[in-house]
């Protein structure tokens, strides 16, 4: 059950979760680093693109 | 439109889950009797009402709305990568697709094969149909929970669970032939292009990013997966199509 539960939330590999949790990290640091108003109007297309990037991941590691 | 598109989404995520656990519960009462089947679905459907109802208004009174949109989007993203790297694996043929009546007629030649007890309570079933119930329902909860988080589009979220819920009850007592009939593979492939469109943008919106044309930025990332995994489907196809042409 608990197997079960676990890749309910988290998947079948561990790829997806890691990518979620580097792009959101790596969109976190961004938004440090850039502006405010640049943020606001760009940060979106940053994490679409680092998400696209960890599905791509995701795919080309053997589960 | 954002209603509407909240309300597809939540009807189409919620009713393949809904289906799979259908599945499990069809084969559970066919084989083991559909007394057992029903006690098993119907308490493992109050486990997760009870947990939604006391765990959701908890999380909604204690975290600030930008890191419930990043925990929510978070989870949508999770769930939606999951059915999109399954999806796009399915469609190259890399995987086997996915189905429910397949799923169904395995559950069922696994029960039939133990002895059911003479008489009493049939234990094993009720706990095989809680189990497949209480997974399924879990994950229905979470998508209409992460769903309808957002201001206004709890509504929708829950009308969505209602017609898929309606739907699939109607498959149920039809039975079979729609089971098999349901294009489950591109369903899915199309509720993971939602889920993670979703997620971005609830996860964008609780990191303080203002989408260009709002609501309508779900559609303009919905294209931009649904083209990337249209991508990746080509890719992983042609070696095979390359190799089987020499």
């Amino acid at each position: 059950m608990l197997g079960s539960l676990r890749r309910l939330i988290l998947g079948e590999t561990w790829t997806v979760p890691l990518g979620v949790g580097a792009a959101l990290a790596l969109a976190t640091l961004l938004r440090v680093v850039v502006s405010d108003g640049t943020w606001d109007w760009v940060g979106g297309f940053c994490l679409a693109l680092l998400v696209v990037a960890a599905l791509a991941c995701s795919l080309r590691t053997p589960s | 439109m954002s209603f509407v598109l909240t309300m597809a989404v939540a009807a189409t995520a919620t009713g393949v889950e809904m289906l799979e656990a259908l599945a499990i519960v069809l084969a559970v009462g066919i084989t083991r009797g559909f007394r057992d089947a029903l006690v098993g679905g119907l308490a493992a459907v109050v486990g997760v009402v009870a947990l939604c109802v006391v765990l959701g208004p908890v999380l909604l009174a204690r975290f600030d709305l930008d890191v419930l949109r990043i925990i929510v989007g978070s989870l949508l993203l999770l769930f939606g990568l999951e059915w999109l790297r399954k999806g796009i694996l399915r469609m190259a043929g890399q995987r086997r697709r996915s189905s429910s009546y397949v799923e169904f007629t395995e559950e069922r030649s696994a029960l039939g094969a133990q002895a059911p007890p003479g008489d009493g309570a049939d234990w094993a079933a009720r706990l095989v149909a809680f189990k497949g119930v209480f997974l399924e329902g879990l994950e229905v909860g979470l998508i209409v929970f992460a769903l309808g988080e957002a201001p206004g589009h709890l509504a929708p979220a829950l009308a969505g669970a209602a017609l898929a819920l309606a739907l699939v009850s109607a498959i149920g007592i039809v039975l079979h032939e729609p089971l098999r009939r349901v294009p489950e593979t591109q369903l899915k492939l199309g509720v993971g292009i939602a889920l993670t469109a979703f997620g971005c943008f609830f996860a964008a919106e609780g990191l303080g990013v203002e989408w260009p044309l709002g609501d309508a930025a779900l559609l303009y990332l919905a294209a931009l997966f649904a083209f990337t995994a249209w991508l990746e489907i080509r890719r992983l196809t042609r070696p095979r199509a390359l190799v089987e042409a020499t």
